[in-house]
């Protein structure tokens, strides 16, 4: 019973959210928060854009939003696969265990510092 | 940190990530939730098991589980479900019938004191299917998921440390260093919570000032 209110409550402020960032435009509106670690150093994170990337892809905008956070369109196929492994660890052990070997996991760590170096280089 | 790795399995346990294995009058079963416990229909003759825990324990000494079984008489002092090698049957037994069945390999112990910790019931036939070299445990989790959220999602470069720790966890695991991938996916999980916590926090007070500035 806890369960199904933790799914509810988790649905509803997606819902929320999603339509918050449907409705107003980060890159437009001033009420969205900065990035703490560009604010302060002046750098790109791994993740700067994704608010202005999120508010393209739920207006069906897949170009603007490869432009405003590539990354973040690799990483949502990405989560998706291992939240359906992790769903299924006792049915198919195998997945998971692939999933979260040490190479593909080294892979994408490398994968997202490369993104950060050359994010801040090209001004991506 | 201890209170960081309690915080972790507070949380665990409130979003039901905690799994118990169960042995119920000598049959084994698990890993289940919370929610599959309390539909197996145990009675308070039960032992069960879940990670963090030394040995099995009756599953009355265990409050969350309040409710979760029929309280049945136990009168004869059921032992403590004997070792994994030990024959499970046997031991469910009622205790005047146990002389004559001895138990194979070793003799009959009626209270298993402190046995070595972290031993796991006996068999995991879903987690032995994989290729990982440690079929008796399974592998903590590795908070991958969570890590990738919090890097793309909430600005602040921890969740970064927190993919680290990710591969950690498998490479320790399969090393046979199970202590060790414990506690790096428990700091792992704390590197997430703390990367969403803040972002979290930060950003009504963000909100706050920029409406601020532009006033």
């Amino acid at each position: 019973m806890r369960r199904s209110l933790v799914i509810v409550l988790v649905v509803a402020l997606l819902l929320v959210l999603g339509f918050i960032y449907y409705a107003l435009d980060p890159s437009q509106s001033g009420f969205f928060p900065r990035c703490i670690f560009l604010e302060y150093t002046g750098y790109k994170c791994p993740g700067c854009g994704s608010q202005r990337a999120v508010h393209a892809l739920l207006h069906g905008d897949v170009a603007a939003a490869f432009h405003y956070n590539t990354m973040l369109l690799v990483a949502i196929p990405w989560i998706a696969v291992c939240l359906f492994a992790e769903s299924r660890r006792t049915s198919n052990p195998r997945l998971y265990a692939r999933l979260n070997a040490p190479l593909l996991i080294w892979l994408f760590l490398a994968l997202i510092l490369l993104w950060w170096l050359l994010r801040n280089i090209f001004n991506w | 940190m201890p209170i960081f790795a309690t915080i972790v399995k507070k949380l665990s346990f409130i979003f039901k990530i905690m799994q118990y294995w169960i042995n119920h009058n000598g049959v084994q079963s698990g890993p289940v939730d919370l929610d599959g416990l309390k539909q197996l229909g145990l009675t308070s003759a039960a032992y069960v098991w879940h990670e963090g825990l030394s040995d099995w324990v009756k599953i009355t000494q265990l409050p969350e589980l309040q409710g979760a079984y029929e309280m049945v008489a136990d009168g004869t002092g059921q032992p403590q479900p004997a070792s994994p090698q030990g024959e499970p049957r046997a031991v469910a037994q009622e205790p005047a019938t146990r002389p004559d069945e001895p138990v194979v390999g070793q003799p009959y112990q009626p209270q298993q004191p402190a046995q070595q910790p972290y031993r796991q019931p006996a068999q995991q036939p879903q987690y032995a299917a994989t290729d990982q070299p440690s079929p008796a445990e399974p592998c903590p989790p590795t908070n991958l998921v969570w890590a990738i959220i919090s890097t793309v999602l909430c600005c602040l470069p921890a969740g970064i440390v927190a993919i680290v720790y990710a591969t950690k966890v498998t490479s320790k695991y399969r090393a046979g260093d199970i202590e060790g991938a414990k506690r790096a996916s428990e700091t792992g999980a704390w590197w997430c919570i703390a990367s969403i916590v803040l972002g979290i926090l930060y950003t009504p007070f963000a909100m706050l000032i920029q409406t601020a500035l532009m006033n």
